[in-house]
């Protein structure tokens, strides 16, 4: 019997990994969407929100850390998959195509590898412009002080560099949740082909909302003209 | 030639029991000393290869395929039958026992069929046990269907697969020992000959094809499970690769070889579509249970099969054999197909073939209950064939199938070579003149888990073997002259390829020696062989060279082989001047066409023992009297 | 009955070292009811006249059940129809003129004997891991003495039904083995006999996969979709959930 460090060490294990790391990434997605949102609450939602995170202090650090590792594990096994591959075909087919059918095979799953490592050095540059990125202090109307993040994400999406490359990469990240969404499932509950079809569906639906849910906001903001905008009510 | 079945004295119901009784065990420290080569892989290979190692010999597993779980056991059909009496029909070993030697027209030995029948249950509990999923009921308990010549339900099946399941199963446990490291697996080696040391089995010599190299290997017995020699027919619904090499080597080694007139013609296969043709596909017998077989009533009736109405149609199995219809046995079922395609009744842009109808079936049972029972048949026809057997009526014609001659053994699956046990189609033991449905599979497990395991520690407690080594000039002598051989075929270098030789020898054995066969025909048939096989000789082109895979260079060696075979079927159907089971003789026949049957003089088995080929086969005949204690012979009707 | 001309580009390979290279050759009088394997043996018997050497490939049964032939026919394997092997494909699904390319199936764990022939022993290692039930000859109990639910069985037969043709891996951009593997373990440890040893079958099964060389699955089901017998990648799925539970 292997020992559980073994076990995940194989092709399976690591799957699995793969899987159980990928729901959670996507759980975090959803938690970040939702964030995301307060944007077009009230004009201090997004403020408080950030601050009671931050007020969470060493829960805060616990769950960045956490993430942090998820993240990596994900991106390691991904990677290493996609080293593996080429060692077990070294010479490639002439003629290659899908027999289409019960095939995933898509623009979405064949670049799983490359959306992936997309994301992972779009994730450096987006913590980097948000989360260590200069921010005024503001006042909330209960008169606490909090950093501005607001403020931050409206006068960032200004700039078109900003704006159009962040809408790219959150087609990347549809893409990627496209093939990932299903895989995270089949890896881990798939029980009969009928189920497949469902599944994949299911799959496709939830990362095309996800998608559009994230580049909404910065194409909204460089189009609707940031606090002028009709949705966004700023102080 | 002293060819003793050595059965065991006493009442048939207790022949097999009372040697269990007595025989010579070999003690597990001892069993480890002893070292047996098993050649094929089939259902008689792997089973007998499994159950070896598991009792502690050291066994050596040789296959022609890239694996074991190729072997042409794989591809059959429709079931296996056992006497479980699970349906409360009336089932018993006897009535298998009865059905199966009545079945083979009464040419085969009271005593090993009738331990076949008692086989047949274990071989169902070993393999549920093993994982083979057979079709159950909705109760969880296994299901039967019915099969040809037999009027209970007894045969269990796993959808069309059964053989697929079945060799799985088998190979499985093989490789189970394989892990175990009892067995060691050889696959993609040939075997080209036996190697007989002081009279007995002690070797082989094979051809590793991947590189060419001739090998040599050598063993305390040597159990060939190598199937059926149905490709000398060149169109037959054995896989490609099958052949009779490894028995006719044995064969020209000094095996005696029995009944190899006996040949099996499956009455449901798919009709030849063109000469390109290379292979027969079988549509399983279970068909036959829901389907009808039919030909249009007129003559040059060319409609289309669903506008010829119901008064038109020559249901003629049911007509003729009213309490058995559509389930006659295969050679009954095969010798009408031949009877009404030569009175010009048959339908297709050949002609040869008949009509199996699922019309009514479908009209009775609905189209789901037809798709669930046959589906898998059913989309295999529609692809080959291009037409909806749901909505057409399948064409079939008979194709040669099973051979039930093999190599001569006797109640210890041992041939007249000590050492050299043969099972499964390979020899020629429990089917008589005529083989039914759902028996090979049967046969073939029978030997190997059943059977093999007790006889051959009877041998080797009974034999002191001196250790022989692979320098031994028997091992010299084998290998050169297979080494010669093939140099032999490359150096010819002629005109015509393997495959033409084939196809034109497979012609002269598909119209003389075939479904009915005449004086005439098959003295002619042994002329024409001889000549073919003389400018096989001059003329074959045999492509690329020795030291690497080369296919065509297996074939060349193997039509080689059946150039000789070919001559001994025909004079084995010609020495037999009677009709019996699938061996139907023009000459003794009734007006209605059924077969006259000669117990008088021709209840035997007629062994043959090769003497040289010049110019003509030299052989001679050996004949081991069937006596029958227990049934009595009885013309066989299916009315 | 139409006849037709294909023009074929097959790649040729004289031993496991030898690069390869891929040959064009121009085949007349192809008929519409001749397999795709029968194609071959019309070609090769040209070649073998002209004093060439013939294409080798791996056949045996040409019924779609001995899982012997596996090639790749325009990227595909097994060709362009699906549940269908290559040895039972029929020429009538080309026309005139058309163009076929045919590949060995290619992955680093099957090595190339020659032309379109591949050495697929790996997948006997694998079931010889543990892909079997370890009841000895005769040490079986009465058949009907567990019951089986029909549904269950039925299941484990549509997994057992795998032949072994190795399309799962020639088809799979990874190479992966996971569908011969996950049939195998979801076949045998559905079944109340196979209950036993299914912890150390997976494991032991999943171990060798790896060691002979096969790429990890990605859940492309390309290998469904190539399937003779359309084995479901549930079994993949019921494999991890399988090695779950022995690892645990």
């Amino acid at each position: 019997m292997p020992s559980l460090l073994e076990a995940f060490q194989s092709q399976v294990g690591r799957k699995i990994l793969t899987g159980i790391t990928g729901f959670l990434l996507v759980f975090f997605i959803i938690f970040h969407l939702a964030g995301n949102l307060a944007i077009f609450g009230e004009p201090d939602a997004m403020n408080s929100y950030s601050h009671f995170l931050h007020q969470l202090g060493p829960l805060l650090w616990l769950a960045r850390i956490g993430l942090l590792l998820i993240f990596v594990i994900h991106a390691w096994i991904g990677i290493s998959i996609w080293l593996k591959k080429r060692k077990a075909r070294p010479v490639d087919y002439k003629v290659y195509s899908t027999k289409g059918g019960p095939s995933k095979q898509s623009l979405s799953s064949r670049s799983m590898a490359f959306t992936g490592v997309v994301l992972l050095v779009f994730v450096v540059f987006h913590i980097n412009t948000f989360a260590l990125g200069d921010m005024a202090d503001t006042q909330l109307a209960n008169g606490t002080v909090v950093h501005d993040i607001k403020t931050l994400v409206i006068d960032t999406f200004q700039n078109p560099f900003y704006a159009f490359g962040y809408t790219f990469v959150m087609i990347l990240l549809g893409a990627h949740l496209g093939h990932g969404i299903w895989s995270a499932f089949t890896s881990l509950t798939l029980r009969s082909k009928k189920a497949s079809a469902v599944i994949y569906s299911i799959g496709v639906i939830a990362a095309i909302l996800l998608a559009v849910g994230f580049l909404f906001i910065p194409l909204y903001i460089y189009f609707g003209g940031g606090c002028e905008a009709a949705l966004i009510q700023c102080n | 030639m002293n060819l003793d079945p050595k059965i065991p004295s006493g009442p048939l119901e207790s022949k097999w029991s009372s040697y269990l009784r007595d025989v010579k065990l070999v003690s597990p420290n001892n069993k480890r000393k002893y070292k047996v080569i098993v050649v094929g892989t089939g259902l008689a290979g792997a089973s007998a290869a499994a159950s070896l190692a598991e009792l502690g010999y050291n066994v050596l597993t040789f296959c022609i395929q890239d694996s074991a779980r190729r072997a042409h056991s794989i591809a059959a059909q429709g079931g296996i039958n056992a006497a479980k009496n699970y349906q409360n029909d009336g089932d018993s070993v006897w009535r298998l026992f009865y059905d199966t030697i009545k079945g083979g027209d009464y040419r085969s030995r009271e005593a090993n069929v009738y331990r076949l029948a008692e086989n047949s249950n274990h071989i169902i509990d070993q393999a549920v046990a093993q994982g083979v999923p057979f079709g159950r009921e909705y109760g969880g308990l296994l299901d039967n269907r019915s099969f040809g010549g037999a009027q209970v339900s007894r045969t269990f099946y796993s959808r069309g697969q059964t053989g697929q399941q079945l060799l799985l199963g088998a190979y499985q446990a093989m490789m189970k020992e394989v892990h175990s490291g009892k067995i060691k697996d050889y696959p993609r080696q040939e075997m080209l000959d036996l190697v007989v040391i002081d009279g007995k089995a002690r070797g082989i010599i094979t051809r590793d094809l991947v590189s060419g190299d001739i090998k040599r290997w050598e063993a305390d017995a040597v159990v060939l499970c190598t199937g059926g020699y149905g490709n000398v027919f060149y169109l037959s619904t054995n896989a490609k690769n099958s052949n009779a090499t490894a028995a006719w080597r044995c064969h020209k080694r000094g095996a005696v070889f029995a009944n190899p007139c006996f040949v099996q013609i499956h009455p449901t296969c798919i009709p030849v579509s063109g000469d390109y043709q290379s292979k027969l596909t079988l549509m399983s017998e279970s068909l036959r249970n829901d389907g009808r077989v039919w030909v249009p009533r007129n003559k040059g009736d060319k409609r289309p099969p669903n506008e010829i109405p119901e008064d038109e149609r020559y249901y003629y199995l049911e007509e003729r054999y009213p309490s058995f219809g559509n389930l006659v046995p295969r050679d009954v079922a095969s010798r009408s197909a031949k009877l009404v395609t030569d009175d010009g009744l048959g339908v297709g842009e050949t002609g040869l073939a008949v009509y199996l109808d699922f019309r009514d079936a479908i009209k009775r049972d609905s189209r789901e209950v037809i798709e669930a029972k046959y589906g898998n048949l059913f989309d295999m026809y529609q692809n080959i064939t291009d037409e909806n057997p749901y909505e057409v009526p399948m064409r079939i014609f008979p194709a040669v199938h099973y051979t039930m001659g093999g190599l001569w053994v006797d109640y210890n699956l041992m041939s007249n070579i000590p050492g050299l046990f043969v099972t499964g189609e390979a020899n020629y033991s429990d089917h008589g003149a005529n083989r039914l449905g759902a028996s090979a599979l049967m046969q073939g497990l029978s030997d190997g888990y059943f059977i093999i395991p007790y006889t051959i520690g009877d041998y080797f407690a009974g034999e002191k073997l001196e250790k022989v080594s692979t320098d031994h000039e028997a091992f010299s002598e084998a290998a050169d002259s297979v080494s010669k051989l093939i140099d032999k075929l490359l150096s010819v270098n002629g005109e015509k390829t393997i495959i033409e030789f084939h196809r034109e020898l497979g012609k002269i054995m598909w119209d003389k020696v075939g479904i009915s066969r005449s004086k005439e025909g098959l003295e002619s048939a042994i002329e024409e062989i001889r000549k073919l096989r003389d400018e096989f000789w001059q003329n074959v082109r045999v492509p690329g060279e020795k030291n690497y895979f080369n296919k065509y260079l297996e074939f060349a060696f193997r039509v080689a082989d059946y150039f000789e075979l070919a001559e001994l079927m025909a004079i084995d159907a010609l020495d037999r001047n009677e009709s019996c089971g699938c061996h139907l003789r023009d000459e003794y026949q009734t007006d209605e066409g059924e077969a006259i049957r000669n117990d008088k003089d021709y209840a035997f088995v007629s062994a043959w023992e090769y003497l040289g080929v010049n110019g003509k086969l030299e052989t001679k005949l050996h004949k081991e009297p069937l006596n029958f204690e227990f049934v009595e012979l009885k013309q066989r009707s299916y009315k | 009955m139409s006849e037709m001309t294909i023009n074929l580009k097959i790649w040729r390979q004289k031993n496991t070292d030898d690069p390869g290279r891929f040959e064009d050759y121009k085949l007349g009088g192809v008929n519409e009811h001749m397999s795709f394997l029968e194609m071959l043996d019309v070609l090769n018997e040209d070649l073998i006249k002209k004093g060439d050497d013939p294409v080798e490939f791996d056949y045996d049964c040409r019924e779609g059940i001995c899982g012997s032939c596996n090639m790749v026919i325009n990227g595909k394997a097994h060709g362009p129809k699906h549940k269908t092997a290559a040895c039972q494909l029929h020429m009538r699904t080309y026309s005139d003129g058309d163009t076929i390319v045919i590949e060995p199936p290619r992955a680093a764990a099957f090595p190339v004997i020659r032309d379109l022939v591949v050495d697929r022993t790996a997948f006997d290692r694998i079931i010889e891991a543990g892909g079997y039930i370890s009841v000895k000859t005769g040490a079986a109990p009465e058949a009907n003495l567990i019951p089986v639910e029909q549904e269950v069985s039925n299941q484990a037969f549509d997994y057992a039904t795998c032949i072994g043709c190795g399309a799962c891996v020639a088809a799979c951009p990874n190479s992966s083995a996971s569908l011969f593997t996950g049939a195998k373990i979801a076949h045998l440890n559905r079944l109340p006999q196979g209950k036993p040893e299914r912890a150390r079958r997976t494991i032991a099964m999943v171990d060798q996969m790896e060691k002979e060389g096969f790429g990890d699955c990605s859940n492309y089901a390309e290998c469904e979709a190539v399937c003779p017998v359309g084995i479901s990648i549930a079994s993949i799925a019921e494999m991890r959930r399988e090695y779950m539970k022995a690892i645990f």
